[in-house]
This record gives structure tokens, C-alpha cells and sequence, in this order.
């Protein structure tokens, strides 16, 4: 067993003793599609709307439950360990894996929730564009987040501190899985027609998942 | 650097810098024939600077000849007659006119400049307004070079660990900040007037703020991390790099692929900056654009110069005590 595996390995157990992350990311969801369906009765939502409200309740949800994975190393004092017995270039891997993970079954956890409480408007015409821009968008916020919240996990006022510095630095993300969600929602043939969003998605998680792959040594080495 | 500390230096800045602002609004904007009739016919104005070489004089109005080749008389009226009567035929004119459109013709109401050694093009919906392509413009191309320049500063930080690296990384972001918010500013002014309100939320003028938004997150991490000074400096240093690699897409890519008042939007190429390389714009204006850019990268450069050496002592003040 490779190193990034043990730690991909302790982080999942930890996750399923605690529960803490999926069930936080959960009850977000929940009160999200709770005051969405509170505040919208018997209202048609938009395309353009219901994935601006996906997304939101995606990013803020990423941003509660990715920011844990170095801020309780330091709370619980395992960090020192974890430096101790895995070179940077694995804890990145693993806790990068482990990231995404958590990401992809908050997106799967959504869009169960909105395909149940939307069922009016949430109508998914292109799966392989929806799929595609979903996948893209959850490697692009694991690899922002995990490097951001490596990075915060030593400043003082740690919660608040990673959705500020990760939505404008996300931004141009967001910006283009809404506006794909919102083609993949609207028209059948959505690969062809999200093209640039798709192209933007892509380079942009290269660029990131390379910069934050060369940067993670520097913050981890102490 | 040096040559920022020399007065010599700084006084022919501010001269040059004060002349090519001066410059910037005293040159006339002139248009064609054809111009003065669309705006007067379409509504928007009644009398539009045009600039035409005067061909021969005859009696009640004088037969112009303009920069497309387009011929047209102007009439004299007792108001204005005396104006033009030292002018030779030959002579450019850059002269207000208003169309007249019984008379087939326009009628002079002002003349401006004569024999004018340099006029700017009126751009279509513009007017006098295309000016502020000389500020707003450099502006946004300078803080992009800033904010690429910090970059650099960051990584030759984490590379040779030297803080004075650090500081000109601070300095070159903080100075990007500046230019990003006046950018923000004169657009802004500029969008009152072309587009009717001081903000629109275009996809330019909405990745602009996200811009000015992840700087005030890095100044807002520094000032909140509670480490060593080694510390804060490699991890602003590792944000300043992350931060940056979502700048290109935000003023190069997410602009150009969606629809936006600003030119370059949807797909159509941008006059200024653009893949093939070209400049879509006249000369004069072309000319006075790269002067204006390269002024305000000097001014830049003075600044972060400014802003670095402050730093240096500060920290020496911190050391010493």
C-alpha cells in the first residue's frame, strides 16, 4: 500500500467513526433546499436560477466540510504525526483523493435532493454534459480547498477564513458549472453548446491541481 | 531601483505624464461628413466635430473634402462667415457643423483647430467619450502586469527565501489593487455615460470585482495569520500564487466566451488587445494608447519601488526594537 493511500485510508476512517463532514454537509443541504422551498411556493424556478441555487449550496457546502481536513489535524494535535510519517507529496494525494470524495457524494447528495424537491423544474436533459461540468467542478474546488485549507489551518480566525479566501480564487469555476448546469438543464445536445465552459473547467483544474500539487510542499514542510 | 530615487528622473515623469494627460483631452475628436449626418439624422446630436481639407470657397459656402474622400459643402452663416475666410484651399479644418437637411448640406457653427497635427477618430457611440480609452484601458492592462509581476516576486520568494522578494511582491499587489480600483473608477464614470448607469454587471465589470475581491483576501490573510514573519511571507506568497492563476481567466477568458457590452464579448475580436495581434483603431489614438500604458507601468513601477523601500524600513524599525 502506497503512503497517499494510508493517509486516504485514516481520513475515511476517521470519517466513518465521526460522521462529522457528511452529516455537516448534509444538514447544509438540507436547510439550503429547506429555505429555497420555503421562500418559493408553487413558484416554476428557472434553469438559470435552480443552478445558481445547485451551486451555491455545492460551494458553501465544499467549503463546510473540506475545510476539516487539515484544521482538525491541527485542533486534534495529529499534525505533527501525520508530518512525522508521510512526505508532503502523499498527505497532498491522499487528503486531495479524500477531497474530492467527500465532494463527489455532496454533489450526488444534491442533486438527489433537488431531483426529489424540484421535481417540477429539475429536469436533467444532457446527463453526459451534467455529469462531465460535475466531475470537473468537484476536482476544481477539492484541489483549491485542500490546498487553502492546509494553508489556513495555521492562521487564527480558521472557520470563517477559507470560504473568503476560496470564492474569488473559485470564481471563474463557478462562474462557468453554472452556466453549464444551466445549458445541461435547458437543451439536450449541452456538450456541443458548453463547449467553452467545459474547455474553461478543464484548464483551469489542470492549472490548479499542477500549482497546488508544487505548492503544497512549501506550506507543509515546516 | 536606482533611477526611481533620482529627482531628474521623477520631475521629466511628471512633466511627460502631465502632458500626455493634457494631450489626452486637448486633442480634438473628428469625424466625417457621413458621421455628422447619421447623428444628427439617427438623433443623437446636432452638431458634430468634423475634419475636412478645404477645396474651394464660393460664395454662400465653401466645398469641403473629408478623410473617406466624401465631399461637402458648408454653408457660412453671418455668425461664423469671418472664421474661415483666412483659410486657403488645402488647409485641414477640424469644424463643428450641423447637418442641414433642406439645404443639402451643413452649416458651420464653430471652427476649431486649422491645420490640427493630430485629431482622434470618433468612434461610433462614442464621441468624446472614446478619450478615456487613453486611462481606463492602461489602467487594467497595468494592474494585470502588477498583479503578474507580484506573481513572480512570490515564486522567486519561495525560491531564494530572500524577504526583500516578499516585499516586492506586497508592493507589486498592492499597487495592482490601485489600478484594478481605478480601472474600476473610470470605468464606471465611463458606463454612466455610454450605458446609462455607474454599474451594470457586466461579465467584465463582475470579474473585476472579484479581481479587487481576491487581493483584499491577501492582504486580509496576511494581516490575520499570527506566525513568524518567515511564515505569513510563504504562505501569502503560496496564496498570492494560487490567486493568480484564476486572474487570466477572469479578464482574459470568462469576458471573451460570454456576451458583454464591452467590446471582445461573444467571440468578436477586441480592438485593443486581441489573438491576432492587431490594432483595430486609428493611429493617433494607437499611438496615444501605448504612450498612456507605458506611462502608467513607469508610474507603477515608481510606486512599488516607493512602497518596497517603506516596507524595508518598517521591517528595520520592527527588528531593531
Amino acid at each position: 500500500m502506497s503512503s497517499w493511500q494510508a493517509v486516504l485510508r485514516k481520513d475515511l476512517r476517521v470519517e466513518f467513526r465521526t460522521r462529522y463532514g457528511v452529516s455537516a454537509v448534509i444538514m447544509f443541504l438540507l436547510t439550503t433546499v429547506a429555505v429555497i422551498l420555503y421562500s418559493t411556493p408553487g413558484e416554476r424556478l428557472q434553469p438559470s436560477i435552480l443552478s445558481a441555487l445547485l451551486w451555491i449550496s455545492l460551494f458553501f457546502g465544499a467549503m463546510t466540510g473540506l475545510s476539516r481536513s487539515f484544521v482538525s489535524e491541527e485542533e486534534r494535535g495529529t499534525s505533527l504525526m501525520l508530518r512525522l510519517y508521510a512526505n508532503g507529496e502523499s498527505v497532498f494525494i491522499g487528503k486531495f483523493v479524500y477531497n474530492l470524495l467527500l465532494m463527489i457524494s455532496l454533489a450526488i447528495s444534491a442533486l438527489i435532493f433537488f431531483e426529489f424537491f424540484f421535481t417540477k423544474d429539475f429536469h436533467v436533459r444532457d446527463w453526459s454534459a451534467f455529469v462531465l461540468q460535475l466531475v470537473l467542478g468537484a476536482i476544481g474546488i477539492a484541489a483549491v480547498s485542500t490546498i487553502l485549507s492546509a494553508l489556513i489551518s495555521r492562521a487564527s480566525q480558521k472557520g470563517a477564513l477559507l470560504p473568503i479566501l476560496a470564492l474569488p480564487v473559485l470564481m471563474p469555476l463557478v462562474i462557468a458549472t453554472t452556466d453549464a448546469t444551466r445549458i445541461a438543464l435547458e437543451v439536450p445536445n449541452a456538450v456541443a453548446n458548453a463547449q467553452g465552459d467545459l474547455l474553461i473547467l478543464f484548464s483551469f483544474d489542470v492549472a490548479m491541481v499542477l500549482v497546488s500539487y508544487v505548492l503544497f510542499d512549501v506550506i507543509w514542510r515546516d | 531601483m536606482r533611477l526611481f530615487r533620482s529627482n531628474i528622473f521623477l520631475w521629466c515623469l511628471g512633466i511627460v505624464l502631465a502632458v500626455q494627460v493634457y494631450l489626452s483631452f486637448e486633442i480634438p475628436v473628428a469625424g466625417s461628413f457621413g458621421d455628422a449626418a447619421m447623428l444628427s439624422m439617427s438623433g443623437v446630436q446636432d452638431v458634430t466635430p468634423v475634419k475636412a481639407t478645404l477645396v474651394s470657397v464660393d460664395s454662400g459656402f465653401a466645398r469641403f473634402s473629408d478623410l473617406y474622400g466624401d465631399s461637402g459643402r458648408v454653408y457660412v452663416t453671418d455668425r461664423s462667415y469671418g472664421t474661415y475666410k483666412s483659410s486657403r484651399p488645402g488647409d485641414v479644418l477640424v469644424m463643428s457643423v450641423a447637418y442641414d437637411r433642406s439645404a443639402k448640406g451643413f452649416d458651420l457653427v464653430e471652427i476649431i483647430r486649422e491645420n490640427p497635427a493630430i485629431t482622434f477618430p470618433m468612434i461610433q457611440g462614442l464621441g468624446e467619450l472614446g478619450r478615456n480609452m487613453l486611462f481606463h484601458v492602461p489602467m487594467s492592462m497595468v494592474a494585470f502586469l502588477a498583479f503578474l509581476l507580484g506573481t513572480i516576486y512570490s515564486v522567486l520568494y519561495l525560491v531564494k527565501k530572500n524577504h526583500d522578494y516578499d516585499r516586492r511582491a506586497r508592493a507589486s499587489s498592492a499597487g495592482g489593487f490601485l489600478f484594478t480600483a481605478l480601472a474600476t473608477v473610470t470605468g464606471s464614470i465611463w458606463a454612466r455615460f455610454s450605458w446609462g448607469t455607474f454599474w451594470n454587471w457586466d461579465p467584465r465589470e463582475t470579474s473585476i470585482f472579484i479581481l479587487l475581491l481576491i487581493y483584499a483576501a491577501y492582504f486580509m490573510l496576511r494581516s490575520l495569520l499570527e506566525e513568524s514573519e518567515d511564515k505569513k511571507a510563504r504562505i501569502a506568497a503560496v496564496y498570492n500564487i494560487i490567486a493568480f492563476v484564476s486572474v487570466p481567466f477572469l479578464m482574459f477568458v470568462v469576458p471573451r466566451i460570454t456576451n458583454s457590452l464591452h467590446p471582445g464579448g461573444g467571440g468578436t475580436e477586441a480592438p485593443l488587445l486581441n489573438l491576432s495581434g492587431k490594432t483595430h483603431t486609428a493611429p493617433s489614438l494607437g499611438i496615444m494608447f501605448e504612450i498612456s500604458t507605458l506611462l502608467f507601468f513607469i508610474v507603477f513601477l515608481w510606486m512599488k519601488d516607493l512602497v518596497t523601500r517603506i516596507l524595508r524600513i518598517h521591517d528595520k524599525r520592527a527588528e531593531a526594537l
